[in-house]
């Protein structure tokens, strides 16, 4: 409720019908920023498209579009949970998707880069982070998509 | 018969009506849709990015175009498979639709770029490769890529606004 209060950005989504609408696309392309240059690294990491070898050099080329994306999804996603914080913060589906969130933001800037950046780790483990980073932000867009199925 | 009266026969068929009475075939099929965006669009983001020498400047492009062809490829396939099951499955609310006929618009559009750009962007990736700046035509073909990809996302985003 407190939210609600003094939240300016309410009443802008309120007399602007068509800003929610606008605010969803921006949140499709940054995840799509996002999650795709992550999935580039997951791909390298699991042996395919750009290889093993060239994670390292992945992580770093792509690392401001990552962070880019990250801050319109992390933007436009509050936008969003302003015009009703009540209802997404009891909402199951909503609660399960920022729990994947904050865990695969944590993963990606800790083990994940570390793996990708270095040259002599096993080859199991990195395939295994690999698929948890991928099996987390796949989460996190079900979880996102099913917000507006569930109660 | 016209394209009308195929969309309602589309809509009676019994794969469409099981699709329908499911509550978690449409969430499911739509969700796996936006996961092709997460995964693959990323890709055609990154390639665009890549021609405009915004990302990946550390590999050639010949490079780039070559390791993600394949994952493209299989992303596209997804999209429009999950994409039809969608819009065959209620194919009479699609019809009447404007923002799906905006996408196929389009995504018809994507087709006419890929032939325009096919023989000197495409296909001359090696040639790119050894050009010491990239040339003006192969940025043009990255920019109206990407705006036509975000165009193709946010027309597909406003369909299930206009029900």
């Amino acid at each position: 409720m407190l939210l609600i209060q003094v939240n300016p950005g309410l009443d802008i989504m309120i007399k602007y019908q068509w800003l929610f609408p606008a605010t969803e696309c921006v949140h499709i392309i940054g995840f799509a920023l996002t999650i795709g240059t992550i999935a580039l690294v997951d791909f390298g990491l699991l042996g395919f498209g750009f290889r093993r070898e060239a994670t390292g050099q992945l992580v770093r080329s792509t690392a401001p579009w990552t962070l880019s994306g990250l801050i319109l999804i992390i933007f436009s996603g509050l936008l969003l949970f302003s015009t009703d914080p009540d209802h997404y913060y009891s909402n199951r589906a909503f609660q399960i998707k920022v729990t994947c969130l904050a865990v695969a933001i944590l993963l990606n800037y800790t083990i994940h880069r570390k793996v990708a950046l270095s040259k002599n780790d096993s080859g199991a483990f990195a395939h295994l982070v690999g698929a948890i980073s991928l099996a987390l932000w796949i989460s996190v867009v079900f979880g996102g998509l099913f917000i507006g199925f569930t109660t | 018969m016209s394209f009308y009266s195929f969309a309602h026969w589309l809509e009676r068929r019994e794969w469409a009506l099981d699709f329908s009475a499911s509550s978690y075939a449409y969430p499911i099929v739509l969700a796996t849709h936006l996961s092709c965006i997460a995964v693959f669009g990323g890709m055609v983001l990154v390639t665009n990015f890549r021609l405009l020498g915004w990302a990946l400047t550390c590999y050639p492009i010949s490079d780039v175009m070559r390791k993600l062809r394949f994952w493209k490829r299989l992303g596209f396939l997804l999209m429009v498979t999950s994409g039809l099951l969608m819009a065959g499955s209620e194919a009479g609310k699609y019809y009447g639709n404007p923002f799906f006929w905006t996408k196929v618009a389009l995504l018809a559009l994507i087709g006419v770029h890929a032939l325009v750009f096919r023989r000197s962007v495409y296909r001359k990736t090696t040639e790119l490769d050894l050009a010491p700046v990239v040339p003006g035509h192969a940025k043009l073909a990255a920019a109206a890529s990407l705006i036509l990809w975000t165009g193709v996302v946010c027309a597909g985003r406003l369909i299930g606004y206009y029900i």
